[in-house]
């Protein structure tokens, strides 16, 4: 092919192809559709009536948001921070900013950045993940008249709104319901469960702190279940590996463990993987990963969702309303529904009533402070 | 004329090519690249949705991305808008220059290691170890002084602790090259695991800050940071650390021009087999050369520590990869490297701009970048290939070398590498 015939043909190509994309600018604002990319619930469309008033009205409430590294499309953390942002634009007419740091240093920049802009003037800005403490730690001091908010740790200024969740307590809860069910014959779906043998297993990110509160409450909650229960651990060191997360886990069930709880982000996927694999469960995390994850529903018997949407809905709405109270610390737990156990789409049913009682009993001595769960692993 | 005569032909153009023609070469490839981007931004903006006034209008199509706005604050807005009123160096032009300072560091290390024809891949591991090194020797000595006593005591301690323990690591694969013939390659990749993985146990269990969820060391004193001067102080960012780059640019240079030591690390880089026969000491001269590589990339890691984070915390950014691309962007040249970290740090700094001021997604902007860096990276990179390729076929220009460098290229230091002796020592 010579050169004229080559740009001719790519020229003709490339016309078409422009010409073929179905994008673009709406016609007449009948439907937006926001970039959510990891969005698989089905609340994230907005509706042209909302997106006028939020763009027509001069007193909108602006949010910025800054994202955990990891970005936008993770599954879980970051878009569940996403939805609560998406869900206050529906209710409450907001409209949001986002920036998806990928290195720690940029968060500082994009926290300053939203602090300092003008136009628009956000009105409040959202930190999700607990790596952004000390950067925040600066900027709050050097813009003492910008709001922010924190997920997941806690920064001591008069500005910013402070929001962490008793995880160990929803994976009580998951854990209680494995201790019950891994001494039981049980089979559902693609899994099951033999009763001569009451291991567990759980598979972890990057060791941590935080981390660490589900291991602990995981452990303790299968250890209230049944006393003899013993509970694997691997710490795979990251949260986007499934490869790892899938070597964690055979290992875990070829020990003898039924049921393998993650706090692992991506990496959980491998543990589903090797559920579907070896014929035995897994429990998600963070959302209901039976759904968002739903061809590995058929192992998935639970998932201890973390509802980092209800921290950022409610820190927006608090703005929203005039309330906003910073310097506090909100701890979402059982009781304020921050975190809970919900069933997987399709084993609920599967799941003997019994167990299901316990587990609603727990969640009652949880919240009535009957029982006291413990943070740390070695307290168990 | 058959296509690979042609081929050849090109190259050897290349090779030839003159300082103003490599410049030339460069910007072609720049605006190459961001007309190629911009192409792609409008494809990407008719694939996406917007609503009408958020879109921009270019011969009456609608798209929902304008690559202006892009390109414009990718570049300018990367510098905190030079051209407009009220332009303060402490805004976003001191993220540029931070980020231009690490990568000159990361940069000279692989530049170094890739003149002595070695493969230095591990600069992100010597950079990790050396933060860490900085960060644990920084915190050991600050209680033992404070105030500006302390700043000018401890920063240079602290980048020299970085440095001694980076080189260190550098030496590990360079002795393992130069006494067990094993491929650097290999090494420094697997290094780089070891380094993360060590470094992340000591500062998740042994070095863990009590008091933080993250996996980090105690915060550094303030008085033990890298002071800002005249600006930056926002910005995590010090002129004085990008000056010592600038002087390390140049010194390096002289080591690599104008000692006996650069003549044996250029000369066994070109040609290994003539430069052991002239007499270099090649294995001295590996383990050297990866040692002072590992050093430059410790003082980055140190630089990270005391200049930006204040501290050690795991999962450091990938400069010591994006110092391969800087280098070879620049030809090896260290001088070079100098531009080609500004280009890189204002590209670094305008991502976060663009990410900020448009809808655009961060993973086009990532493209975009990409872009910008092959097109401009691609010649230099075939006139690396070319100088390889090109001699076999025709003996003379394997006689034509000064000092490790053809002659077209080396007039600067045409007095250098015969009596380069005269200047003396082995080490800078």
């Amino acid at each position: 092919m010579d050169r004229r015939s080559f740009v001719k043909v790519t020229g003709l190509a490339g016309l078409t192809g422009l010409a073929g994309c179905t994008g673009g600018p709406g016609e007449s604002e009948e439907t937006t559709t926001t970039e959510a990319s990891g969005g698989d619930g089905g609340e994230e469309t907005t509706t042209a009536a909302e997106e006028t008033t939020t763009e027509s009205s001069e007193d909108t409430t602006n949010v910025g948001m800054v994202y955990a590294t990891g970005g936008l499309g993770d599954g879980s953390f970051n878009d569940q921070a996403q939805q609560g942002a998406i869900q206050a634009e529906e209710d409450l007419g907001i409209s949001f900013d986002e920036a998806q740091p990928d290195e720690v240093s940029q968060f500082k920049t994009f926290q300053q950045q939203f602090a300092q802009s003008t136009n628009p003037n956000y009105d409040l800005v959202c930190c999700i993940g607990f790596l952004q403490t000390d950067a925040l730690t600066e900027t709050s001091e050097a813009y003492p008249e910008q709001n922010f908010m924190l997920v997941d740790s806690v920064v001591d200024a008069p500005n910013v709104a402070n929001y962490v969740f008793a995880e160990h307590e929803g994976s009580y809860l998951v854990g209680q319901m494995a201790g019950l069910l891994t001494t039981e014959e049980f089979s559902a779906g693609a899994g099951s469960t033999s009763s001569d043998s009451a291991t567990l297993g759980f598979v972890g990110g990057v060791e941590g702190s935080l981390i660490k509160k589900f291991e602990a409450g995981f452990k303790a909650g299968a250890k209230a279940a049944n006393g003899d229960v013993e509970v694997l651990t691997n710490y795979t060191g990251s949260f986007n590996d499934p490869a790892a997360g899938k070597e964690a886990a055979l290992a875990m069930y070829n020990n003898g463990a039924d049921i393998v709880y993650h706090a692992s982000g991506n990496t959980g996927t491998g543990v589903f993987q090797a559920a579907q694999e070896q014929g035995k469960f897994a429990i998600g995390v963070d959302r209901d990963q039976s759904v968002t994850k739903s061809s590995y529903a058929d192992v998935i018997l639970a998932s201890m969702v973390k509802r980092v949407n209800t921290a950022v809905y409610n820190s927006i709405e608090s703005v929203v309303d005039e309330e906003f109270q910073g310097g506090g610390i909100v701890t979402l737990g059982l009781e304020q529904n921050g975190v809970d156990i919900v069933y997987g789409d399709s084993l609920s049913s599967e799941i003997p009533t019994s167990v299901k009682d316990e587990v609603a009993a727990s969640r009652e001595a949880i919240v009535a402070g009957d029982v006291e769960v413990p943070t740390d692993p070695s307290d168990v | 004329m058959s296509a690979g005569d042609r081929a050849r032909d090109v190259l050897a153009r290349l090779v030839d090519a003159s300082a103003t023609e490599r410049i030339l070469i460069s910007l072609a490839s720049l605006v190459l690249a961001i007309a190629v981007g911009t192409v792609l931004i409008l494809v990407a903006g008719r694939m996406t949705t917007c609503s009408a006034q958020s879109a921009v209008y270019y011969f009456n199509v609608g798209f929902c991305y304008d690559p202006v706005l892009v390109f414009d604050r990718l570049f300018l807005g990367a510098l905190g808008d030079p051209f407009r009123g009220g332009w303060s160096p402490d805004g976003q032009f001191s993220i540029a220059m931070r980020e231009t300072t690490l990568l000159i560091f990361t940069g000279l290390s692989v530049a170094m290691a890739f003149r002595a024809g070695i493969f230095n891949i591990g600069t992100q591991g010597q950079m990790i170890v050396g933060g860490l090194a900085a960060a644990l020797g920084t915190l050991w000595a600050s209680p033992f002084l404070s105030g500006t006593v302390g700043t000018l005591v401890l920063v240079p301690f602290g980048i020299l602790v970085g440095a001694v323990f980076g080189g260190l690591y550098g030496m590990i694969p360079g002795l393992l090259k130069a006494y067990a013939e094993a491929n650097e390659v290999i090494t420094t990749i697997m290094l780089n695991f070891i380094a993360g993985g060590v470094t992340l146990y000591l500062v998740s269990d042994v070095f863990k800050d009590p008091n933080s969820p993250a996996n980090q060391t105690v915060p550094l004193p303030d008085y033990a940071q890298f002071p800002a001067v005249l600006f930056g102080s926002r910005q995590d960012f010090s002129l004085y650390a990008l000056l010592f780059g600038v002087v390390m640019l140049f010194a390096l240079y002289y080591v690599l021009e104008h000692t006996s030591f650069g003549y044996d690390v250029r000369t066994s880089g070109i040609q290994p087999e003539a430069a052991e026969y002239g007499g270099v000491d090649a294995a001295k001269t590996i383990v050297s050369s990866f040692a002072l590589s590992g050093a430059l990339g410790g003082v980055a890691g140190a630089l990270y520590v005391t200049m930006v984070i204040g501290k050690f915390q795991a999962g450091v950014p990938a400069y010591g990869f994006d110092g391969i691309t800087v280098s070879i962007l620049a030809g090896n040249n260290p001088l070079g490297v100098g531009f080609a970290a500004l280009l890189f740090g204002v590209l670094k700094s305008g991502t976060t701009v663009v990410q900020f001021a448009t809808d655009v997604p961060p993973q086009l902007v990532g493209v975009l970048r990409g872009l910008i860096i092959l097109f401009v990276a691609m010649p230099e990179f075939f006139r690396l290939i070319g100088r390889r390729l090109l001699p076999e076929e025709d003996k003379s220009r394997a006689v034509a070398t000064d000092g490790g460098e053809r002659i077209a290229d080396s007039r600067a230091s045409s007095d250098g590498p015969s009596d380069g002796g005269v200047s003396g020592g082995e080490d800078e």
